[in-house]
């Protein structure tokens, strides 16, 4: 039967609703009214998928891109890839919104106003690139050249280091996130270079203090993929997790158990655990015998009795901090090697938090579960030095060097690329350095930020999606990885980006210094192939091929290279508590005293993390898992707290912290905020950073005092104490929550069951 | 006409970690525009694809003090696709039927916007365009092709996105003549965008239709549930329930 559309509204108009329930229409007939079905006789576009791999926010994932007609459609994770194995995070999701973003460079600019007033002119290339490279020829001497990155990996890392060197300058990498404690930890306990792995798909228990491992912390995304398993895998029983920390992170909410702690003492809570397996008997007895040197009495000054008041720690379901410590200690040490112990973010961003870190990793050890499946792996160095090059980042105390090294005068060009310190070292009033007019600063950028705002020559960079490049993860799966990044499109014909690979090559054959690997190469391409051949020598992994023709094609379609065969060294011995337990000591908490202080934990945003996603409009928009809050800085406090100091949600309130600068930012009524502590996300509080990220929020990072890691002189993010006062206005936050009323009717019909067995 | 296949999905909640990571697949996929601030503020954010936060043991609703023990609880909501659909009959014109693959499908160009579905819709998975879509001219470029911009004065939901499924149904049967199955799901990219991007494996789509499919399985496991199971509306979304040993289970 065909039925016209007339035909229809006429049966439509006479019929009842449930008309719709009987078959009287032909199927056909109404899937071809939704545009949503294609007939079969239309073309449809063709897709291609490339596999590339880029670094997002906070870890390199491998991706696969859907391409129609010459445009990046869609993100998707690379299922072969071995750390995310598919799935990938919100912040890969975005590099389509920095692709075509409406605020991108399209061309060289060159600054004509004032410095910072963003008044510029478009110039050629040929203008830019000849300005650079009189600019690095003509600095007095080469140490005044100052180049800024990320914290690079890879060929790109390789290049750089390799470009500083032969040119002579100085080079800084700034990543503040970069869990600098933990790595030094890993180095001195586990002796590598690279951070391992936890196996938490294969865990039984996992005990986690500080660590946001399933938001923010490490490698999110693989973390969670094991999570997933570790929850509810086919063929195992349920696995346990506990968190200690402060703040109600997203793992604390996950964890089946939240351990509130002082901030900075999580150190201590680890002895104390320690203390119960040795005193008990419980962890492996070989470890415990090489850890104590026979002298079972190390730890006596952290019996949970004597320890425990110091610690903070509340009634938790009704049991003491004594018996949580106490059970925390015999379920980690039942579960043996599947067990884990995770320490950082938050336990050790503090002054003594490589003592805290120290102690939470020793744990491990303990318990027998360093190199075991279910415990921690450690993962092997990266295939070729080449792969493997790594820009360390720069610590807080060096930074504070370098900036009075600009502001007094010794250095007279900057070139920063991937990083935006007049943002995330406001605290250093890095601004404040650069603005001098004997100092030149060239930004390499995708979109504007608040460095390039402050420049005299922005170059355009190739989007992640428009470049090459390679990355070994850190964390890695335990086994050797590369993933390798290919550009998935051209850039827009309205653009002109160049790659920064191709920009430091070119400036090495003009300076005369690209006589050897691999500043003599013409494309930064050309690097990535070279560094590939080493990869094709090794004649091992997941790709193989005497043809490097072939080797290539197929380390592209792959995206990457991977041998599961290759695995970390076996673990080295296991640590001394005694050295550990000389290492303890307190936190020092900067800031203010007195009334309305609370401690202030800072934390990385979901999805803008420090900071260097916010100018992509998805991820403002996308709601935090907790609060729901969108597109503001927002603070959370204890809702009993507000209570009493009478501040509604939306009221506004000025933070400030020790150096005496402050902010201002609503307030979001927290249940699970500890009454004597106040948290707030990184991220926001861009001056110039494009349409979407300027003149948002707040940066929490301006006001803290620059506490720094005592060993490492890592930024002490959580040391700090803050001065809370109402502002006196109030205006409602965006967020999620309340846009779809809860629709749960009765307890009965809860909409989130709960069951407590599996 | 049957269709061989009945689309359906699992929802095991004692997986998911609240990440967001399938919200932000949903809106990249399906053409939903850019929750702006004002958006979130006018109580007008779209999100076919959300994760409520419940409060468990919070201290105000229960009037005793028990912090820490507060819990958060995060379950993903999207459209039920229920068999027995409250918002289909309310329509006048038909816009949203149900089709023979188990899915609750909109048909856009017949919409006229009364928002009788919307408000009959128990799971508030409906979401009315007051707006037309702003998106900057070049963030047009990522726009799917395959998927219909919403205009004005439309209603949109989650579609279990049908634009996947039609190319793995085309490609696989019309031009393979294979059956269409998990593995073949997977392999094509053809999974609904929020199951591809979870990292938890928290969401789990197939055809309900086969009884070895994943999807099939897992809906028999012991802590299935569906959502607001007494109103008959009969979905063919299966949640799994959250797991807590602490919790009191017949309080
Ligand atoms: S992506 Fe998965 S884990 Fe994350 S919120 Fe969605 S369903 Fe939950």
């Amino acid at each position: 039967m065909k039925v016209s559309r007339r035909d229809f509204l006429k049966l439509a108009g006479l019929s009842t609703v449930g008309a719709v329930a009987c078959n009287i229409f032909p199927d056909r007939e109404f899937q071809e009214q939704s545009p949503l079905r294609i007939p079969e006789d239309m073309v449809t576009g063709v897709d291609n998928w490339y596999a590339t791999t880029a670094r997002g926010g906070i870890e390199t994932e491998g991706l696969v891109i859907r391409v129609m007609e010459g445009r990046a459609k869609k993100v998707e994770g690379n299922p072969l890839f071995p750390t995310n194995q598919g799935a990938h995070s919100m912040r890969s999701e975005a590099l389509l919104q920095e692709l075509y973003h409406p605020d991108r460079i399209p061309s060289p600019m060159r600054r004509v106003g004032a410095r910072g007033s963003g008044q510029w002119e478009p110039i050629t290339w040929d203008d830019a690139l000849n300005t650079l490279r009189d600019r690095l020829s003509g600095v007095s001497n080469r140490n005044q050249m100052l180049m800024v990155t990320n914290s690079m990996r890879g060929s790109m890392a390789n290049l750089a280091q390799s470009f500083a060197q032969a040119y002579g300058g100085r080079s800084a990498a700034l990543d503040l996130m970069h869990e600098t404690v933990a790595a030094q930890v890993v180095r001195d306990l586990f002796g590598q270079d690279r951070m391992p792995v936890f196996d938490i798909r294969n865990s039984e228990y996992v005990l986690s203090f500080g660590a946001d491992f399933l938001a923010t912390w490490g490698s999110p995304i693989q973390f969670s993929k094991g999570y997933g398993h570790f929850r509810q895998g086919e063929g195992r029983s349920r696995g346990t997790l506990v968190h200690v920390d402060p703040r109600f992170s997203l793992t604390a909410a996950n964890a089946d158990q939240w351990v509130p702690i002082r901030p900075g003492h999580e150190g201590r809570l680890a002895l104390s655990i320690a203390h119960v397996i040795i005193s008990e008997g419980l962890g492996s007895a070989a470890a415990v015998n090489a850890m104590t040197g026979g002298n079972r009495n190390v730890l006596e000054a952290y019996a949970p009795e004597r320890i425990s008041h110091e610690l903070n720690i509340p009634l938790i379901h009704g049991k003491s901090p004594v018996d949580m410590i106490k059970e925390i200690a015999h379920d980690l040490a039942s579960h043996g090697p599947r067990s884990i112990a995770i320490g950082g973010g938050s336990a050790g961003a503090h002054t003594n938090g490589y003592f805290n870190l120290a102690a939470i990793y020793a744990l491990n050890f303990l318990v027998g579960s360093v190199g075991q499946q279910g415990g921690v792996i450690l993962n092997p160095p990266a295939p070729t030095p080449e792969f493997g090059a790594f820009l360390n980042p720069t610590t807080v105390r060096d930074w504070q060097g370098i900036r009075n090294d600009i502001a007094g005068g010794a250095v007279r060009l900057v070139m920063v690329r991937g990083a935006d310190p007049v943002h995330s070292l406001a605290a250093l009033d890095f601004a404040g350095a650069i603005n001098r007019d004997d100092v030149f600063v060239v930004s390499f950028a995708t979109v504007p930020n608040d460095t390039s705002h402050m420049a005299d020559l922005i170059l355009p960079e190739r989007a992640a999606l428009e470049d090459w490049g390679s990355d070994v993860p850190n964390i890695g799966p335990g086994f050797q990885v590369v993933g390798i990044q290919q550009p998935v499109v051209n850039p827009l014909p309205e653009y002109d980006p160049m790659g920064f690979g191709d920009v430091l090559l070119r400036m090495a054959a003009e300076l005369g210094i690209a006589n050897k690997a691999p500043l003599n190469h013409v494309t930064f391409a050309d690097v990535l192939k070279d560094h590939a051949r080493g990869l094709q020598a090794l004649n091992r992994g997941s790709v193989r091929n005497a043809s490097f023709d072939a080797f290539w094609n197929r380390l592209l379609q792959q995206g990457g290279w991977w041998d599961e065969g290759s695995r970390g060294a076996a673990p080295p011995a296991a640590p001394r508590l005694a050295d550990i337990v000389a290492m303890a000591r307190d936190a020092v908490i900067s800031g203010p005293t007195g009334g309305n202080t609370f401690n202030l934990l800072a934390f990385p945003h979901i999805s803008l993390t420090d900071g260097r996603g916010a100018n992509l409009p998805w991820l403002q928009s996308t709601p935090d898992p907790i609060t729901s809050v969108a597109w503001t800085t927002w603070v959370e406090l204890n809702t009993d707290t507000a209570d009493l100091l009478d501040l509604k949600e939306g009221d506004y309130v000025n933070i400030e912290g020790p150096n005496g600068r402050s902010f201002t930012a609503r307030v979001y009524h927290h249940p699970a905020a500890p009454k004597d502590m106040i948290s707030v996300p990184m991220g926001q509080g861009h001056r110039n950073a494009g349409q979407y990220a300027a003149g948002r929020g707040a940066n929490v990072l301006e006001i803290l005092g620059l506490p720094v890691e005592e060993r490492t002189g890592a930024l002490a993010w959580s040391s700090t104490r803050v001065r809370l006062t109402p502002a006196g206005r109030n205006d409602s936050i965006p967020k999620f929550e309340g846009i779809v009323p809860a629709f749960q009717l009765s307890e009965h019909e809860a909409i989130v069951k709960v069951t407590n067995e599996g | 006409m049957a269709s061989h296949h009945k689309w359906g999905m699992v929802v095991d909640i004692d997986r998911c970690t609240g990440c967001q990571a399938c919200v932000m697949a949903c809106q990249a996929e399906n053409n939903i525009a850019v929750n702006e601030e004002v958006h979130f503020l006018s109580r007008r954010a779209h999100q076919w694809i959300r994760i409520d936060r419940y409060w468990d043991g919070d201290t105000k609703e229960k009037g005793v003090v028990t912090w820490p023990d507060v819990k958060a609880r995060f379950i993903p909501v999207l459209c039920q696709h229920c068999e027995n659909a409250p918002c289909e009959p309310v329509c006048p014109v038909y816009a949203t039927y149900h089709n023979n693959q188990g899915l609750n499908v909109q048909v856009y160009n017949r919409c006229i916007g009364t928002r009788y579905c919307a408000n009959n819709c128990p799971y508030q998975v409906r979401f009315f365009n007051f707006r037309d879509p702003l998106w900057p001219k070049s963030l047009w470029n990522h726009l799917n092709p395959d998927v219909t911009i919403r205009s004005r004065g439309i209603m949109e939901k989650c579609t279990f996105c049908i634009q996947r499924i039609r190319r793995a149904e085309r490609v696989v049967e019309g031009q393979r003549g294979e059956q269409l199955d998990d593995a073949k799901l997977k392999a094509g990219n053809w999974m609904p965008a929020c199951v591809n991007a979870c990292p938890t494996d928290t969401l789990i789509f197939g055809d309900l239709n086969d009884p070895n499919s994943q999807v099939s399985r897992k809906s028999q496991d012991p802590r299935h549930y569906k959502l607001l199971e007494e109103l008959g509306t009969d979905p063919n979304v299966v949640y799994l329930k959250k797991v807590d040993p602490q919790h009191a289970q017949h309080a």
